[in-house]
């Protein structure tokens, strides 16, 4: 909301106040000012000039030649194409060199062969509104040559730069819970309290008025709690004088004709909204309804809407005039002829109006207000203030009739009670009861006695008990706002603090992160928790159940994703479009919609996401270079750091994502954690997905750790090995073996085979080829056998193999002696 | 004999002292003290002698044959020190060649930053909370103090999820505030990372999906000026500023009373700057002590505990910290931004 400072000095003596220490102050005691700046600064760079005389231009009907007097002594010649400009008058001028808003720099020119130094400004030139029908003609009396805004009356700000007026500019979401502050009067208020100054009386009484009939009203609808109409005549509808339409420019507002600039006036001075009709356009009487579903009517802005029954009508009989807080309608618009007017001043509906108007996209600075709960005495205060206006600016105004006061409405003005004790205890600081009631009584509450010594009865008025005040601590915000929070003094926490349970999850998720993030070389990615729809089809996951969101950022973005592999996965091609390999990890949550969690809401997963993208390896390359293997290495290296464990590997069994290559993967669990869900699992990517997301060309695995399933293994303790005292000795064994059989059997047997020797047993070789025959693989391994009591000789060697081969041999594999 | 002794002596010590590898030494050493060298020669002249010189051409011999080894050792010795010193010298080392590169993987920004925080206020007592990010209505507004009609809802553009609208991805972490006091007995401090949603148009400011801090402390007899020491003693350490000031100034969020917003004394200038938009001042979180109706629908009595709770961002935290330009960054798992850090 911009404030007027000028205006604000209509309430307040502003004497010793600069604009940059109530901008400072309020940001302090009351709310953000986002930016302080000064109003039209061009008025500091024109200057006042007097029309010394005008003549027709000789070759131009429509251009005047005039001498401007700018007070130096010697007449400037300026070309003015204006037609209301005219001997005698003083206006603003733009002298050569000077430069006017949008980059506009004045130059010596030639219009039609003569010479014109300078040029004689409209509003619009100096940024002033949109009027540009003719040249802005000054009040008589300023002092020639002087700059506009100096002989206006100029105020001077931060760095001592003096304009006209100030715009002190408060961030709106900071007044969300003030709708007192949504006018000058309001603001002038907390200024006051803050600087315990005196608040200027305002009249706020209706003049009397004549005993004609009061105009009929009837509400049907529980969104309007009060409709106040005063019929209004003899308004001539003029010009606004210049420091009225300055004060609505200061204030945002674009100033149009008399009686539009009143109506707003008054809105930016109590905050309170209000409506003129064209009294001769109403018929029969105002009915304040619901719309029906499907009515229509046309807005001031010319614009049909299609309505429903969640909007507010204003209606003349059954014919709507306007949308409830919202905007007039057509029909009823004031236009110059009227003199028969109607005044309507009315409590809304909060919540009805902000769903009107943003359903609408018909936001303003009325319903901005009526969504804050406004205060419900303002309509009768606002009506007289509007007439009592109307008459300061000279206006003869008859009111024929009493004003109508139609409603159902309760004055929420309440009393607290407020212990002193609970301020000085919530804020910390030093504060007699006394004091207390004091600093209330700056802020305009009333303060009595209460139950005892230490008590106030706090009488909070209506304009702050709508929403805002209700509660004892809401007067302790009160005060400390009002003494500063600068004056609060610090203290330590003395409480005693407990040792802190271990949380596992995040030991474990840091542990994990450092481990990928270093030896595996893994870059640590943050995605999106939607799941595009377009990646879910590409990923064959499109039709798993989801959390949605109903209304998404935008179309495709419902789903909220169930893991957080297919988020990685889709952010592969570009990666790799950059270079050869990509290796990524998340640790995030994903949700499922089928399962409960602790309160009700979707259970919550928390994964370790990895995906590795590289080149397909070479024929020659080891067996184990391949993506899948390498990230199978990455999971069992995870799980050993943070929990000291084996992972078992198996094929997975039931229903697969579709993303998961449905032949080649595998799942891996904690041996001695039995039968309970996987730690881990890795695949390859399905061939199909990796078509669909352009990743054919390369070698795709991924895999995932469940985060709380690993944290819930516990951690092995390790005992001290005796330091082996007796040299080992390394045997190379080679099986050769039909594809079914698995490496873990073969490499079980080859141990036991060992009858307690083997130390190390490692997988170097694995081989499919020709020579081996369809549906055979050669396996070999490095043993280190290793005695605790002995040296190993050959012939230890030797009974070793001979047992491997008869184990082999009852798996129907072969032992492979070269 | 003893001329010849001397020769012998002579020329060998000469050939010695010019030797200049090991390869020199050893042709002295053959040519002198091996099998059919110079001593062995004299040695198996001595049965030829008269009786009378056998003795001292043998002792002779012997004296040569020692002197010459002497001569050797010393020589090799020399050798050796002189290559140690040869190699101590600087020729063909080029101090800029680039060590082997070690290559490494990196920790999300956020995280090296979120870290950073969790350690700060762990070492300051609190508790490191996580709450569901779809979360209920119920706790992401009713129980903050948020009504139905509460402008708050629309203000702060929710995400609303199936299932009857119960559901709402969490605008904040304070619904975490809720769920710490049904879990903990006060007094306790908590802070609670987390992801946090608002249906926002994506911009370089401003995503639908940012990360927020939480925080959360009650016990009994807490006031404003423990939120005040608190803030600025864990400000300093977040921000690595020792003189880091802190000012409170009224602001309004519903689960507060009184609430207010905590600027810091901007730490990248002395007069204003573009980061501060020249006020010295950065807007840095949103705090203030818990209103009663929060307390009481955590099941904690106004009466007897009170608490302050604050909330700040992450993401424009490091942001400023590491000047980042654009908010999307964070999200999109670019290598050629991930690798930055
Ligand atoms: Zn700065």
């Amino acid at each position: 909301m911009d404030v007027s400072y000028r205006w604000l000095q209509r309430h307040v003596d502003l004497e010793g106040v600069s604009p940059g220490d109530l901008a400072r102050e309020l940001t302090l005691h009351t709310a953000e000012v986002e930016d302080l700046r000064p109003f039209a600064p061009a008025l500091g760079t024109v200057v006042v000039g007097h029309v010394v005389s005008r003549e027709r231009h000789p070759d131009a009907d429509k251009l005047s030649l005039c001498r401007v007097d700018v007070g130096n002594g010697d007449p400037l010649q300026i070309v003015c194409g204006a037609p209301n400009v005219d001997a005698r008058q003083n206006v603003a001028v733009a002298t050569v060199g000077a430069v006017l808003p949008g980059d506009f720099k004045i130059k010596k020119s030639k219009i039609r062969g003569v010479e014109s130094r300078g040029m004689i400004c409209s509003e619009r030139e100096l940024g002033l509104g949109e009027e540009h029908d003719g040249i802005w003609v000054l009040p008589e009396g300023l002092s020639v040559g002087a700059p506009v805004a100096e002989a206006l009356g100029s105020i001077e700000g931060p760095g001592g730069v003096r304009a006209l007026d100030w715009i002190v500019e408060i961030d709106n979401k900071s007044l969300t819970h003030r709708p007192d502050l949504w006018g000058h009067r309001g603001i002038a208020a907390e200024v006051a309290a803050i600087r315990g100054l005196p608040l200027k009386p305002l009249d706020l009484e209706l003049p009397p008025t004549g005993d004609g009939a009061p105009f009929p009203v009837r509400i049907e609808t529980a969104g309007c709690s009060r409709y106040v109409a005063l019929p209004i005549e003899g308004v001539q509808v003029t010009r606004s004088p210049d420091w009225l339409r300055m004060l609505l420019l200061a204030a945002g507002q674009r100033p149009l004709d008399l009686l539009v600039d009143v109506s707003n006036f008054v809105m930016l001075d109590l905050g309170q909204p209000n409506h003129l009709f064209d009294g001769e356009a109403l018929r029969s009487g105002i009915v304040v309804r619901d719309a029906r579903p499907g009515e229509r009517m046309t807005t001031l802005d010319g614009t049909e809407r299609e309505l429903g029954p969640e909007d507010m009508l204003i209606c003349d009989g059954d014919e709507p005039v306007a949308l409830a807080g919202v905007m007039g309608g057509e029909g009823s618009k004031v236009n110059p002829g009227t003199h028969r007017l109607l005044l309507e001043v009315a409590s809304f509906h909060p919540v009805t109006v902000r769903r009107t108007a943003s359903r609408l996209g018909l936001r303003s600075s009325a319903s901005a207000r009526f969504e804050k709960h406004l205060d419900p005495t303002l309509p009768g205060k606002a009506a007289a203030h509007l007439v009592n206006f109307l008459r300061e600016l000279g206006q003869d105004v008859r009111l024929p009739a009493p004003p109508t006061d139609a409603g159902d409405w309760t004055d929420p003005a309440r009393t607290v009670r407020l212990r002193g004790a609970r301020v000085r205890s919530l804020l910390g600081v030093e504060l007699s009861t006394a004091e207390i009631g004091a600093l209330l009584e700056r802020l305009h509450f009333g303060v009595a006695p209460g139950a005892d010594a230490d008590e106030l009865a706090v009488s909070i008025p209506s304009a702050r008990a709508t929403k805002d005040l209700s509660i004892e601590e809401d007067l302790v915000e009160e005060v400390g706002r009002l003494i500063g929070y600068d004056r609060i003094p610090e203290q330590a926490l003395t409480d005693a603090v407990h040792p802190m349970a271990r949380d596992e999850r995040r030991v474990l998720v840091r542990r994990v992160q450092d481990r990928l993030s270093g030896g595996a070389r893994f870059h640590e990615a943050r995605t999106h928790t939607f799941l595009p729809a377009e990646l879910a089809a590409a990923l064959g996951v499109a039709d798993e159940p989801y959390v949605r969101v109903v209304n998404p950022a935008s179309e495709g973005l419902e789903r909220v994703r169930r893991g957080v592999v297919p988020s990685l996965l889709g952010r592969l091609e570009t990666n790799l479009r950059e270079r050869p390999e990509v290796r990524l990890f998340e640790i995030g949550k994903g949700y499922r919609p089928e399962v409960e969690g602790d309160r009700g809401q979707p259970a919550e997963v928390h994964e370790v996401a990895l995906v590795l993208a590289a080149p397909r390896p070479g024929p020659g390359a080891r067996f184990d270079a391949g993506a899948q293997a390498r990230l199978t290495g990455v999971v069992d290296d995870v799980v050993r750091t943070v929990r000291r464990r084996e992972l078992t590997w198996s094929r997975a069994e039931g229903p697969l994502p579709g993303w998961a290559h449905p032949g080649r993967t595998a799942v891996g669990a904690v041996a001695e954690a039995g039968e309970g869900p996987p730690v881990a699992l890795v695949t390859e990517l399905d061939p199909v997905a990796a078509r669909r997301l352009g990743l054919e060309e390369h070698d795709v695995a991924a895999a995932w750790i469940a985060v709380d399933a690993l944290a819930a293994v516990p951690i092995p303790r390790s005992w001290f090995q005796p330091l082996p005292r007796f040299p080992g000795v390394k045997v190379d064994v080679a099986l050769e073996c039909p594809e079914e059989l698995a490496h873990a059997e073969l490499a079980a047997a080859v141990e036991k085979a060992g009858k307690g020797l083997v130390r190390e047993l490692e997988l170097f070789d694995l081989y499919r080829g020709e020579n081996l025959g369809a549906g055979r693989k050669s396996l070999a391994y490095h043993v280190l056998l290793q005695a605790a009591d002995r040296t190993l000789t050959d012939k230890d060697c030797a009974r070793f193999l001979d047992r491997v081969e008869r184990a082999a041999g009852d798996l129907g594999a072969r032992l492979r002696r070269e | 004999m003893n001329v010849d002794l001397d020769d012998h002596l002579e020329e060998a010590r000469r050939r010695i002292a010019e030797a200049a590898d090991e390869a020199a030494l050893r042709a002295v050493e053959r040519a002198y003290v091996d099998k059919g060298g110079v001593v062995a020669e004299m040695l198996a002249s001595i049965p030829g002698l008269p009786p009378e010189d056998r003795k001292a051409v043998g002792v002779n011999a012997n004296r040569l044959k020692t002197a010459i080894q002497e001569a050797l050792e010393a020589r090799r010795s020399e050798l050796a020190d002189a290559e140690l010193e040869a190699r101590r010298g600087a020729r063909g080392f080029d101090p800029t060649v680039p060590g082997t590169p070690q290559r490494r993987g990196s920790l999300h920004p956020l995280t090296q930053l979120q870290r950073h925080v969790e350690d700060v206020f762990t070492s300051m007592g609190y508790l490191v909370l996580d709450g569901p990010e779809v979360e209920l209505d119920e706790y992401n507004f009713q129980k903050l103090n948020i009504p139905a009609d509460h402008p708050a809802r629309e203000m702060q553009d929710t995400f609303w999820c199936d299932r009857d609208q119960h559901l709402v991805l969490r605008t904040h972490t304070s619904p975490v505030q809720i769920r710490a006091m049904e879990q903990l007995e006060p007094p306790f401090r908590t802070i609670v990372p987390g992801r946090v949603f608002r249906n926002e148009e994506l911009d370089a400011t401003h995503s639908h999906t940012f990360h927020q801090v939480e925080g959360l402390c009650v016990a009994e007899g807490v006031a404003v000026g423990h939120l005040v020491m608190t803030l600025r003693t864990a400000l300093r350490e977040v921000l690595m500023k020792d003189d880091l000031d802190v000012r409170l100034r009224p602001g309004y969020f519903p689960f507060v009373e009184p609430g207010f917003e905590l600027d810091v004394r901007c730490p990248f200038c002395a007069d204003g700057c573009r980061i501060c938009k020249h006020t010295t001042w950065i807007e840095f979180c949103g705090c203030g002590m818990v209103h009663p109706n929060v307390l009481r629908a955590g099941g904690i009595d106004p009466e007897r505990f009170s608490g302050f709770a604050f909330g700040f961002g992450l993401d424009r935290l490091a942001m400023m910290w590491a000047a980042i330009d654009d908010v999307r960054h964070f999200l999109e798992a670019d290598l050629r931004f991930l690798e930055q850090f």
